[in-house]
Parts: C-alpha cells; structure tokens; sequence
C-alpha cells in the first residue's frame, strides 16, 4: 500500500537551524518515495505551522504526517490535534526529533543535517506502517474508598461525601482521630486538637453518605480506576466486597521507637520520656516525674530518630514547634519550672511559626544548639543532686562541653513509616521510598495521585507533615477523586498492548512481568487479556511473552523495524549527500510548491 | 571539663536590667557591627550566650562588660529585640555585686527600696553628726575660721577619712576582679614586668576615656569626658584645697574659676544625660534602671546644694549658707559611700582596670606564642 507522507521540518527559530540545515533535509527528503511534500518553516508548532500541515493534508490528499523537529514529549499533542483537526487519525503522526537529539547535540553542522536526514527517514518508513488507533472509555464508579480514619481521611471523606458520592472509611483502630487524637494543643496558636477532630469525627459518623468501619482492614483491592472492587476484613473478620473507583491511601504514620537510641536512656532511665506521653500528662493535666512531683529542669531534645545517619535521615518537621509549644505548656501549668531545648536547627518554616519560635524565646527557654551527629548523652545524676538527670551535650553556639540538669527528659520522637506500609503498598499497587513513605507522582506537580491510576496518597503517610498540610493534600486529593466523577467516564489511552487470544498459550509470565497489574487472566478460557485502562505500553509483556501472542499498539515490531531501516537507508540507498554537498555548497530553499517525487528507488520495508 | 548550666541565672540578671537576653537567637550582627568586637574579645555575643546558659563561673571571670561603652550600636541593630547593649549594662550592674564581697551591692541594685533606705540612713548619720559638732563646737552665724558651725578643718579630715575607707572598699573590690578574672583565668601566667610595663593604661583610659572615642557617634564620649573631667576636678578641689574652697566671702578665682567651670560641666553633663534618660530615643538611654535614675539625680543634688551653698555664703547669709552646707554633705557623704564602691561609680575604676587586665593577659597570650615559635620554625 503506497502512502501519501507529508514531511515538515521544524526550524525552531535558530534553535534546529543553527546547526542543522534545515532546507536541505526538506529538500533531500523530498525526494525519498512516498514523500508527497516536504517543507521547511520557522515554528512547525505554531498556528501558520499547524494550519500548512491541515492545508496540505487536504490539498495533496496526505494520509501520513511527520513531524520534524523536537521531542514528542513536547508537542506530539499539538500535532495530534492538527491531524485530528484536518481529519486524519491522529495517530498517522510520527515526529523525528530534530533538536534535543540532533541541533542541541552535536556541534558539526554536516553531520548533525546528515543525522537529521536520517531519523527523518526513519520517522518516514515508520509513519508507513502507522494503524488508525482508537481512544476508548471506561465507566467511573463514584463510590470512594478512604483508608485510615486519621485527620487526612476525615478530611478527605467529608469532603466526597458532602459534595455527593458515597465514602467507605476503613479504619484499623477501635475509634478515629488517628496520631492527632493522642495530642493535647497543636502549634503555633495553641488550639485543642481535640476541638480539631471532634467536630469532623461527630460529622462522619452521622454522614448519611459516609459508612465508617472500624477495626476493619483492606484485604485485597482488584479492579483498575473507576472499577476497583475493595474486599474489606471487618472486624467480625468476615469479608465484604465494596464497589469503588477511587481509592485514598491516609494511613498516616508511627512514632520513632526512642529506646532504639540508646543515648538518650528510653526505657532505662524512668524519667526520660517521649512527646507522646507527655501529651498524655498535658491532656491529663498533670505534669510530673515517676516519683510523682512536678519537675523543676524539663529538658526537650529535638530529632530524635529524625535528621541522623542511625536512624532515619529526613526531617520530621513537627518536631520543633511541638517543642516550643512545650515550653508554653509547662511553662503555664508549672510557672516555676524552666525549660531547656536541646536542637540541631529551629525548623520554623510554616505560616505563624516565627513568630511561634520568638514568643517561645521570651519564655526565657534555654536553647542549646547540638551539632548533627553528636546527640547529648543523656544520664543519672550524682547522688545527692537536686535532679534526677543529667544530659551532657556541646553547645555549637557557645563551644562549650555543657551539663544539662533534669527533673524530666521529653524525647521528640520523629515520625516513621507504618509497620504495616510494605503490606498496604502490595495491596494498593503503589510504591514507597527507601524510608517506606508512599510515593508521589511527581514530588511537585502531582503530590498526591500515585503510579496507580485511581489511587491517592493524602497526609503523614507520604511523607511527614503537620496538620496544616495533611489537611491541604487530603482536600486536594479529593478533589481530584470529585474532578475525575464529575467526568463520568475514563478515558483510556489508544496505545496499550493487547494480547492475541488465538495465539496466547495462557502461561500467564506477562501478568508476572506486568508493573501495573493490568494483565488480567480469564480462568475460564485459560487466555490473558489486558486492561486497557491500567496499561501504561510500556511493552514489558510483548517482551516477554514467549508466545509472541502480545502486540504494543503503535510499538509493533514492524513499525520498529521499519524505522530502524529508515535510519540504515542513507547514505547507501540515496547516495552520499556529502560529496554533492561539497560540489554544490548553495541550494535551492524548498520551494513552497509540493515537490511530488519519488525516483529513489525504497528498501523492502514497504514493499 | 564540663560546665553545668543555671536556667535561672537569666532571671537573677532581669532584676539588674537584662529583661530581654533569652530573645537572642545568636544570629552575631551585634559582635559584627560593634567597633570594639575583636579577637579575643568577641562581644556581646559571647557573653549573651553565658548570661543565657547560666554560665555564672565563665561571665564572672569575663572582662568583656566592662570593654562596652555602650553606644548602643548593637541594640539598633539587632533583629530580635534582644538588647544587647542594655544585656551588657545589666552585666556591669551584676559584676560590680559580684566584685563587692559585703553583698550590699547585690542588695541595692535589686532593690532600689533598700539603696535609697541605705542613702537615707547615711544622710541621717552624716546631718546628725556634723549637727550635734556644730552646735556644741560652733555657731550657726560662723561660717569660716574659729567658732565656725562647720570648720573646713574638721570637713577636710573627714574627707579625709572617708576617701580612705573608699579607698580600701574599692581596692577590695578590685582584688576580687582580678582573682576572677585574670588569677583564675586559663592560660599562660602574667610576668610581673607585664603589670608594670602596662600600668600606664590605667590613668590614660581613666583620664582620657579614650575607647569610649572609638564608637561611631562622638558626642557621648565628649559628655561623659566633661562629666569625668568636672568630677575629677571638683574632687581635686575638694580633697586637696577644702579651707580655700571655703575662704570668703570673696572670690579667690585660682580656685574658685576651676571650680565654677568643673560645675558647669557637671551640671551640664548630668542634665543633659536626664533628658536623654527622660526622652529615651538613643539605644543607651532607652532602658533605664532605677539605679541610674538614683545617681544622676543624685549627682544633680549635689551640684545644686553645693552650689547654693557657695551662693550664699558669698552673699553674706552665713546662718542659711551653713544649713545648706550642712545639706551638701548629707547628699554628698551618702553618694560617695553608697555610689563609688557598691554601685554605678564603681565602673571608674573597674573600666579602666579591665583594660589594664586585658592588656596583660594579651601580653601573657603573646609571649607564649614567642616561645613557642621557634618550635614552630623547627617544624616548618
């Protein structure tokens, strides 16, 4: 079947031009058969550039487009879209990359418009052997599902569920409330975290669209976006199948295990303590020591288990202002004891928290500074001392070796992965970095949607972060569970892999291989057969399947192959264009009439 | 060695002035713009970091208060509000009751109550005193020569008697500065040749005030050298020519034109220091501690009933000019023996002895790294 392929290279203003020239690969590619036109132009991608493309896919009858000039992570979806405008299957484009592997590359004008020539080629042999290729959709279920009834699931539930659909809060514990139900105030304005949950959790539970099951956990989640099915252990531990589209991952975090520092004397000395338990004495409203008095010297040592080569490297980021905040609490219960900060460096970066740290200041807490790396030793005092506590430290403000008395030691415990991540990430299909928080799609641009389509990572368990944040990113995941219902449909893209039915022997090493889980097995015809809304076409299974039954759309091994001999054609198939170069160093500038051509004779690709 | 912190070193410091210590987050811009901040002495940080950490032994042992003038420099510079400059005030007030072994001035600058009861009392004791001589040695019509109510003679061997016992409070005072601070400091041992080939710098930076010219703005260094020159000159007059100071009714202007122009000064320096205290724009006189407001007042009364003493006695009321007299010494008795060794005065002598101090133990520093030089040369 003889193509009609139009060939457009790209200037980019100088960007391709400096080094390539331009003129002359739309000249030399003008004459490779099935070359109806070949032009040359400043910025392909602008509207006059897009419109030549639509002008000449109606004037000249074209059926095959190529692109010449970036990458096609930059514009193949402009292009697509010039196609589809001017009626042709948007995916009868093929772009040759011009710049960022050609102009940007190389120095040497001949041989950088020489490779140019020949990728163009290439994107020639292959654009022949293009397939129309279909988008597809796929329904969304409204329902949600949210995992971990902390203040990120809260938050995130209430927000579905107000703005309609149905929400299942599946929560491990016997009450919800998460970390922040075991802390007294919050920093910087002192507010009750109490008052923060109460009022969300009385919300939920009497949600009509919000279904809370307590001490309940995910069992398997199985479906894609739009269509997972969510089988639920309750606590009757009988299963229970829900149907979701979305899932939103708040399973939050754990606490550092202080008495793996063992400088620090947890679990050793009675009165070295967590954050956490005097949180408890704060909300109990009684602060004291195991011998039962109210301490005079509290000393506070920050990053505990946080910002250290033993334990985990990151930052907990909550740490610090829980710390000041600390030093208004004891200070207000117990006005005649002082507080002492034991810091590496005053994380104060949230909204409020600078001033938070300089009203602390006037509290007339002493802050010692340690350096990172050398934690103070915290020990027993000498008998006959009047406290029961000494923590040795080296102040890097002052250079002293210090000794530090203390009634009562609070230890900042930073904040760790679950136990349980690894088992919810199997579950969920998402992934975790190498301190075990759930990764992101993209750290910036995407911080809460996952590799997973349909699932959404919100709050402590992608990363520590205080209440502020979880909230902001419980609410942003929300709203892109609510963007993707209001839709109704997915759209999946065109090019995934599909399996041949006829050929598959149902050996099933694809969905083995298969990264995204998207290789479903119909145990009832023995055949595997791919979900098309979970395929990313990376080509894993068409790799690997021994069968040779799995076909990439659009990476077909004779579109690859076809390229590849588009790039072996010159210069034996066209001759050495170097040598006439040299004899006639000026050109003729494509002239904006098509140059119908095609005397050189083609490789065997297309025949 | 390692040194154990007091968190409530800072709130003994707020009773002498230093109200805002723990606002400092170290941050260094005071040390970078004070004129005098070098190696060794990098102040005020260094010593906000002591007062803030309880290290009493450290800033008992430490010159730097004393080597700030306090231009106030600092305070306009820092980005906390920590005062730097009232901190190292507060340190001076808290030296000079460390200094004092009696304990009487640790008592009268955390109370203003019991300075002013302890002025009061010595006021009453001096009046008491000169009173019952008076009347039972002399008459109140005499003002001069024999049968005078108040015999100049008489006046100048307590005068007498009163410099010395100053003398000895102070001379104590500064035994125990130099045992805190350079017998006990670490560090090479002083040569005695040091301590007399540096003595030099003790009436220089006395009479001169000459590092107080190193700050920036020059104008409080020219008052407080009028305010020390008039002093030094009145106490000249006073100590040495009492009977000519007291002979009259004419005037005797070899000593009285001094006298004149030493009060003028006083009088001048001192007002203009209360309206400064009073309009509290300049860093040095925004905070004011009552001990301040007790000694330039003070300072103030004296002038002024001296100098309506001297009025009238010129002007024949001899009764009146004794009675004032009489009241002249009972501000002056009380501020020399309460002021000079257990409060603000005492910063005459303790400035320019911890630049005598700091001198010797540069010496110290530098010949010890002579000697160890060659060692150095071997090893190059």
């Amino acid at each position: 079947m003889a193509c009609r392929v139009g060939v457009y290279v790209c200037n980019c203003g100088t960007n391709i031009a400096r080094t390539v020239s331009c003129d002359e690969v739309a000249t030399r590619l003008a004459r490779v058969d099935q070359v109806v036109v070949a032009r040359s132009y400043q910025y392909m991608c602008s509207n006059p550039g897009q419109e030549m493309i639509a002008h000449d896919i109606e004037e000249l009858g074209l059926d095959r487009v190529v692109v010449a000039a970036c990458s096609p992570r930059m514009h193949e979806p402009t292009f697509r879209a010039a196609l589809q405008g001017a009626g042709l299957n948007p995916y009868f484009l093929e772009m040759a990359n011009l710049r960022e592997q050609c102009s940007w590359v190389h120095d040497d004008p001949r041989a950088a418009t020489e490779k140019a020539v020949s990728l163009t080629t290439a994107a020639v042999r292959r654009v022949a052997q293009h397939e129309a290729l279909e988008r597809r959709f796929v329904q969304m279920c409204p329902a949600t599902l949210v995992l971990g009834g902390g203040i990120a699931g809260l938050t995130a539930a209430l927000q579905l569920a107000d703005a309609g659909p149905q929400v299942y809060l599946v929560e491990r514990e016997d009450h919800l409330g998460g970390n922040v139900a075991r802390v007294d105030l919050t920093a910087p304005y002192l507010d009750s975290a109490r008052s923060l949950l109460q009022e969300r959790i009385a919300r939920v539970a009497a949600h009509p669209r919000i279904e809370v099951l307590l001490r309940s956990r995910l069992h398997e989640l199985s479906g894609y976006v739009g269509n997972f099915t969510a089988r639920v252990r309750g606590a009757d531990e009988g299963l229970r199948d829900l149907d979701v589209g979305s899932v939103v991952v708040c399973t939050g975090y754990r606490e550092f295990d202080a008495a793996r520092a063992a400088e620090f004397g947890y679990g050793r000395l009675p009165d070295v303590i967590t954050s956490f338990e005097l949180e408890r004495m704060l909300r109990a409203g009684r602060i004291v020591t195991r011998a039962g008095v109210p301490p005079r010297n509290v000393a506070v040592v920050h990053c505990v288990g946080s910002r250290s080569e033993r334990h985990h490297g990151y930052c907990s980021r909550v740490c610090c202002m829980t710390a000041l905040k600390y030093g208004h609490e004891v200070r207000s219960a117990l006005p005649e004891a002082r507080v002492m900060d034991l810091y590496i460096d005053m994380h104060a970066f949230g909204k409020g928290c600078e001033d938070f740290y300089r009203r602390s200041s006037e509290l007339k807490t002493m802050f010692l500074m340690y350096a990172k790396g050398h934690p103070p030793r915290v020990r027993e005092a000498e008998p006959g001392d009047e406290w029961s506590l000494v923590i040795e430290v080296r102040d890097v403000l002052s250079g002293e070796e210090l000794e530090v008395p203390a009634d009562l030691v609070v230890l900042m415990v930073g904040m760790e992965a679950r136990e349980d991540s690894q088992e919810v990430a199997h579950l969920v299909n998402i992934s975790r970095d190498k301190d075990g928080w759930f990764i992101e799609s993209h750290p910036k641009l995407d911080p809460v949607a996952t590799t997973t389509d349909g699932v959404y990572i919100a709050g402590a368990c992608q990363a520590p972060k205080d209440i502020p944040d979880t909230v902001a990113q419980a609410r942003a995941a929300a709203a892109r569970v609510l963007a993707r219902i209001a839709r109704g449909r997915i759209e999946v893209d065109a090019i995934t892999a599909e399996v041949d039915q006829g050929a598959c022997s149902g050996c099933r090493i694809c969905s083995q291989m298969c990264p995204y889980g998207a290789i479903d097995f119909d145990t009832g015809a023995r055949r595997s057969h791919v979900i098309g809304a979970l395929c990313k076409a990376c080509g894993t299974c068409a790799a690997a399947c021994p069968a040779g039954a799995i076909r990439a759309r659009h990476f077909t091994d004779g579109q690859i192959l076809a390229q590849l001999e588009g790039v072996l054609e010159w210069p034996s198939n066209h001759g050495s264009s170097a040598s006439s170069a040299t004899g006639a160093p000026t050109r003729e500038p494509t002239s904006p009439e098509p140059a119908a051509s095609t005397t050189v004779p083609t490789c065997a690709s297309s025949a | 060695m390692a040194v154990r912190v007091n968190p409530r070193l800072i709130d003994d410091l707020a009773r002498y002035g230093a109200q805002d210590v723990s606002k400092c987050y170290h941050c260094g811009n005071c040390s970078a713009v004070c004129p005098f901040s070098r190696a060794p002495h990098l102040f005020p940080r260094r010593s906000m970091r002591y007062l803030q950490l309880g290290l009493e032994a450290r800033l008992r042992g430490s010159l730097e208060p004393w080597l700030c003038y306090y231009c106030g420099e600092c305070t306009e510079q820092c980005p906390r509000g920590a005062e730097p400059g009232e901190t190292m005030m507060s340190m001076r007030r808290w030296l000079t009751a460390q200094y004092d072994a009696t304990g009487l001035s640790r008592l009268f600058y955390r109370s203003w109550r019991a300075e002013l009861l302890a002025l009061a009392l010595v006021s009453v004791l001096t009046g008491a005193g000169f009173l019952a001589w008076g009347v039972l040695n002399g008459s109140l019509a005499v003002y001069d020569g024999p049968g005078a109510f108040l015999s100049s003679a008489v006046v100048h061997r307590f005068d007498w008697a009163l410099a010395a016992a100053l003398i000895v409070l102070l001379c104590a005072n500064c035994a125990r500065m130099w045992w805190f601070c350079v017998a006990r400091a670490p560090g090479p041992p002083i040569s005695p040749w040091s301590y007399l080939k540096q003595a030099w710098r003790l009436p220089f930076h006395f009479f001169t005030q000459a590092r107080y010219r190193e700050c920036e703005r020059k104008r409080p260094w020219a008052v407080h050298l009028v305010l020390v020159l008039s002093y030094v000159s009145l106490f000249t007059l006073i100590v040495f020519f009492a009977q000519e100071m007291q002979a009259g009714p004419a005037i005797d202007w070899r000593v009285h034109g001094l006298g004149y122009a030493a009060t003028l000064g006083l009088v001048g320096a001192t007002l203009w220091a209360v309206r400064a205290r009073r309009a509290a724009q300049e860093a040095q006189y925004r905070r004011s501690h009552e001990s301040d407001w007790i000694f330039l007042l003070l300072l103030l009364a004296v002038a002024a009933s001296g100098v309506v003493q001297h009025a009238l006695h010129r002007a024949g009321f001899l009764p009146a000019a004794n009675l004032a007299y009489l009241l002249h010494l009972m501000l002056a008795v009380p501020m020399l023996l309460v002021e000079v060794p257990f409060s603000k005065w005492a910063h005459m002598v303790y400035r320019p002895l911890a630049m005598y101090f700091e001198a010797l133990l540069a010496d110290a520093h530098a010949s010890a790294e002579r000697r160890e030089a060659p060692g150095v040369a071997r090893a190059a």
